[in-house]
């Protein structure tokens, strides 16, 4: 009650000041008027009891002020005061204002853009109600032996598994299943043309137990699962791309793998699924139909309700409220170790435990590891570039605020305390970096977009109130230090002296212009490290960019077929032969194979074989052997040289001999001294030799940074079943020109046979280093930062010194020094101050480098190349922003300096 | 001047307004004049302390304030105790006196 009566009386004396001021007036008066009234009657004259009161009690304005800063409202008023003056200063020097601003909002927005990155990817949860409540299931000691595994072994889960745990109430209160409909994307059809689209079949309990909510329409029920009803559940970004965000889209009916789904519900915006690194586009039901099956498994291996030891389904629970994690695996690990041996028979004794382990939901799964140490990484650097940053505004301020002494001395001589002044040059740093925050956070949107797109990442990076907190802070401790910084020298110059010295000669002791220096030799320290740090992943960059991939890469185009509507092994043979044919004759197409698994993306094919009918040694025997299905023409059309024997050809077809071509690192490891022709290479049963006919050149198969594996290449048909396989085709023009002929022949074959993932083998191969592409494209841009502040900077802090020592030059010069001697004094003093920032970063920077290592291709951290590039870009700069104040100190005219005196 | 009046005691001028206006309504001037005759001249609230009081206690709700004539045909702003402010005057009168009390023994102790 009287804290809201003294809010409003402060309020009414700020909002209402003129008629306060009135009534205070009037009261004080009053109260002057009675006591003089008292002195009269004892005989004073007016005018001397008047100033008999005054004396006693101080004058009416004295009294008046002690009243008026009695208030709070009396704080806010001078700070408003502070505010607008400090605006009005600030005003009186644009330029410097804007370079102060925009230095800081580079800073700034550089940092927020990067922890936006970190904020996604590492902290930041799931956007769903109580997303602490959310594990995901995991097994740290991978899948029991025997089972039938997926790619992601470490978080995949059978049938029964899946069953037994959801039934644990104590501990979930909901477990959800999800599992993808393929690797990547899978063929879809909405009205005519084909096209794909990521999807997964869930639990019936996905959507309500995980908490999403929806923009439009509904999720599954549990019924839904057990009838696996034909509906499905759009992203709130694929209705926007697909449907244009339009309502009728609800009822509309979706191809799914040529099967019917009628659209239920859209989920609500910012909902990308549970792993969103990629984006899913829509959600069905757990399905049981051959042509919906798990990871677009072949039905006849493998079914997600027919196979209790294929392990393929993705597990995420919500705890019950007040359950610890290992209270909950405590209760589940019994009913987990019985459920897992389903479908296994009796286990090995000797086996490993299986284990289960929770996750956490928060940053993104999966890139997590990958990108924790690099972010950390990068944040330091950005956070170099923030010093760097600060140190040019707060060199800026001090030059500013020294020329400003007189106006300090001048205000404390009339009585103005340090504190006073100290809140003024506080309340101009604030406005600054308070500047310099707006700009860097609009820098930091369109930044952490930029960011977005260069990683391949397809959910955007959040500016979210946590990223906000991050920017505040930061800004303030950069106002802090700014406001700081500078005050220091400007109210420790004595009063009497600036007041005295004229403009020109006035004071410059030893001391600041050390502290400049040093400040200066700082930031080149800073900048040699960040040069360091980028030499060093550019040069990683171009270790990727030209190492030898082993085949003619460019001119190629690789894309993804799924025949869905093919099952047996003859067609789908016949379907790949038609296909083949109909491509050579397209136009443009210069030849044309088929690989099952795409160079470049990441994924492979493992196994074990034998040679000779003979088991192979360790590691072979055990983590197998690199191996890929290809198509006739295989080494032609990619450009891998053919060292020994033949290429595949349209003549190994299911029904020929079984052949094989094995790479040059195969033939050396196994056939060091003779000739890998005619051997062959199998599994135990005779019926399933292949017999190897060609020695090819080794090439890059997964991803560009791998090592050269023995590796074998089957002709596709020779297996069963036949896989999905990629077309591979080569062109003489821009291969992504071939799309639409690509487009026209299978739209011919199938019209439901959408184009998968169309791009240039390059591309392909570039995306596996796209980490260290983005890295070292943002450490060249934080470099180039950094080059342009340390450059202003050190030219600013000279050519403030040359303007300081004009009439020292001029005196110089009238006594006979020579221009290259006035040349010189400028030059080495940037030169001593490089040279000292070389001798403190360089052993600074060998040591970050270290920590670099992971991040670093093909190049030591102790990089001869990389610290001489960076030793010299530092030298460069320091040279470059010397030549304007030398050579106008080199320009001065000895009368006109003199005189200026 | 008698005796050279001294400043109230820190913290206590609240407790001396507010106890001035518990005997009746009075303008500025008038609780200056009463804290003084009241004791002797040995408290004389100058303006500037006497109205940041004033003040202050106006913002807590303790007083509350009204344009009046006074019996000199002058307008001053009366000052009322409000029924907050009786409680706040009679608790801070139990503690000063406990207090003071205390003061004393340690005091007069030898």
């Amino acid at each position: 009650m009287s804290l809201l009566r003294n809010l409003g009386s402060g309020l009414r004396s700020l909002f209402r000041k003129e008629q306060v001021n009135r009534e205070l007036d009037e009261e004080l008066g009053e109260y002057l008027e009675m006591a003089a009234d008292e002195k009269m009657k004892q005989g004073m004259s007016r005018q001397d009891a008047l100033r008999a009161v005054r004396l006693e009690g101080g004058s009416l304005d004295g009294t008046k002020e002690i009243v008026r800063s009695g208030g709070w409202e009396s704080v806010v008023d001078t700070l408003l005061r502070d505010l607008l003056f400090a605006a009005r200063m600030l005003r009186k020097s644009p330029g410097f204002t804007l370079v102060a601003m925009l230095t800081l909002a580079l800073g700034i927005g550089g940092n927020t853009a990067v922890f936006s990155v970190m904020n996604t990817v590492l902290l930041r949860y799931l956007p769903l109600p109580n997303p602490q409540q959310l594990v995901f299931l995991r097994l740290p000691n991978a899948q029991p032996d025997g089972v039938s595994s997926t790619g992601d072994g470490d978080r995949s889960f059978s049938y029964p598994v899946f069953e037994a745990l959801r039934k644990e109430h104590a501990v979930f209160s909901d477990l959800m299943a999800y599992v993808p409909l393929a690797v990547d994307k899978v063929a879809v059809r909405i009205g005519e043309d084909p096209e794909e689209a990521e999807g997964d079949m869930v639990s019936g309990n996905f959507f309500s137990g995980l908490g999403v909510s929806f923009t439009r329409g509904r999720g599954f029920a549990l019924e839904d699962e057990t009838a696996h009803a034909s509906v499905v559940v759009l992203s709130y970004s694929y209705w926007t791309t697909r449907f244009g965000r339009s309502p009728s889209a609800i009822g509309q009916t979706i191809y799914v793998k040529g099967v019917p789904f009628t659209v239920i519900g859209v989920t609500a915006q910012g909902f990308y699924g549970v792993e969103p690194a990629s984006s899913t586009d829509f959600w069905i039901p757990l399905q049981n139909r051959p042509e919906l099956t798990a990871w677009d498994e072949e039905p006849s291996l493998n079914t997600l309700y027919g196979t209790p030891n294929w392990w393929c389904i993705q597990l995420i629970g919500r705890l019950v409220p007040g359950v610890t994690e290992s209270q909950a695996l405590a209760k589940l690990d019994p009913v987990f170790q019985s459920a897992a041996l389903i479908g296994l028979g009796t286990p090995d004794p000797k086996a490993k435990k299986n284990i289960l382990a929770f996750s956490s939901t928060q940053g993104i799964q999966g890139l997590r590891d990958d990108y924790q140490k690099p972010i950390q990484i990068l944040l330091a650097m950005v956070g170099l570039v923030l010093a760097i940053a600060c140190a040019n505004v707060s060199m800026l301020l001090v030059a500013r605020n020294s020329t400003r002494a007189r106006e300090f001395s001048v205000r404390m001589a009339l009585g103005a305390g340090r504190g006073r002044l100290l809140r003024q040059t506080l309340t101009e740093s604030f406005l600054l970096v308070a500047g310099g925050a707006a700009f860097g956070w609009m820098f930091a949107i369109s930044g952490s977009q930029a960011l977005a797109a260069w990683s391949g990442m397809e959910i955007p990076f959040v500016l979210d109130s946590r990223v906000l907190l991050f920017t505040l802070t930061i800004s303030i401790s950069c106002a802090i230090i700014f406001g700081l910084a500078p005050l220091r020298r400007a109210v420790s110059v004595p009063v009497g002296f600036t007041l005295k010295t004229s403009n020109a000669t006035a004071y410059r002791d030893q001391r600041s212009s050390w502290s400049g220096k040093v400040v200066v030799a700082s930031q080149m320290a800073l900048c040699l490290i960040l040069l360091v740090g980028s030499g060093l992943l550019v040069r990683s960059l171009r270790n990727y960019q030209t190492l030898s991939l082993g085949l003619r890469v460019d001119g190629l185009l690789v894309f993804g077929t799924d025949p869905f509507s093919v099952h047996s092994d003859e067609e789908k043979e016949h379907f790949y032969q038609n296909l083949l044919a109909r491509l050579r004759e397209a136009p443009g197409v210069e030849s044309a194979t088929l690989v099952s698994h795409r160079l470049g993306s990441g994924w492979g094919w493992n196994s074990v074989w034998t040679i000779d009918g003979v088991e192979l040694q360790r590691p072979f025997s055990e983590i197998g052997m690199s191996a890929n299905h290809v198509g006739p023409d295989f080494c032609h059309t990619l450009g891998i040289p053919i060292l020994r024997g033949r290429d595949v050809t349209d003549a190994d077809t299911r029904s020929a001999p079984k052949v094989v071509l094995v790479n040059e690192t195969f033939s050396k490891r196994f056939f060091p001294k003779g000739d890998a022709l005619g051997h062959s290479v199998g599994k135990n049963e005779p019926e399933n030799r292949f017999t190897i006919v060609g020695v090819i050149g080794d090439s890059k198969y997964k991803r560009v940074d791998e090592k050269s594996k023995p590796t074998l290449y089957f002709p596709f048909a020779q297996h069963t079943p036949i896989p999905n396989m990629q077309v591979e085709l080569r062109t003489h023009g821009n291969p992504e020109a071939l799309i639409p002929n690509v487009h026209a022949v299978l739209h011919g074959l199938d019209p439901n046979l959408p184009i998968q993932k169309p791009m240039t083998q390059r591309a392909q191969f570039d995306e596996s280093y796209s980490q260290a592409r983005l890295f070292a494209r943002l450490s060249i841009f934080f470099g180039v930062i950094a080059v342009l502040l340390v450059a202003t900077g050190l030219y600013g802090t000279l050519a403030y010194r040359v303007d300081r020592r004009t009439s020292e030059i001029g005196v110089r010069m009238a006594l006979g020094a020579q221009h290259g001697q006035v040349l010189w004094l400028i030059l080495r003093e940037s030169l001593l101050v490089s040279g000292a920032a070389i001798l403190a970063g360089v052993p600074v920077a060998i040591a970050g480098a270290r920590l670099m290592r992971s991040m670093l291709f093909g190049v030591q951290p102790g990089d001869m190349i990389s610290f001489l590039l960076a030793l010299f870009g530092v030298i460069l700069v320091a040279l470059a922003a010397s030549i304007i104040p030398a050579r106008r100190a080199m320009r001065v005219d000895p009368l006109v300096a003199l005189r200026y005196e | 001047m008698p005796d050279k009046s001294s400043d109230v005691v820190q913290g206590t001028l609240d407790m001396l307004v507010l106890k001035t206006l518990a005997l009746e309504p009075m303008h500025g001037y008038g609780i200056s004049v009463r804290i003084e005759q009241v004791s002797k001249g040995v408290f004389r609230p100058n303006a500037g302390s006497l109205f940041l009081a004033i003040q202050r206690l106006q913002r807590d709700g303790l007083i509350d304030g009204e344009w009046k004539a006074t019996e000199n045909n002058r307008r001053a702003r009366y000052y009322v105790l409000t029924k907050k402010g009786r409680q706040r005057l009679s608790s801070e009168t139990r503690e000063w006196g406990r207090q003071a009390a205390a003061v004393a023994r340690i005091l007069e102790a030898s």
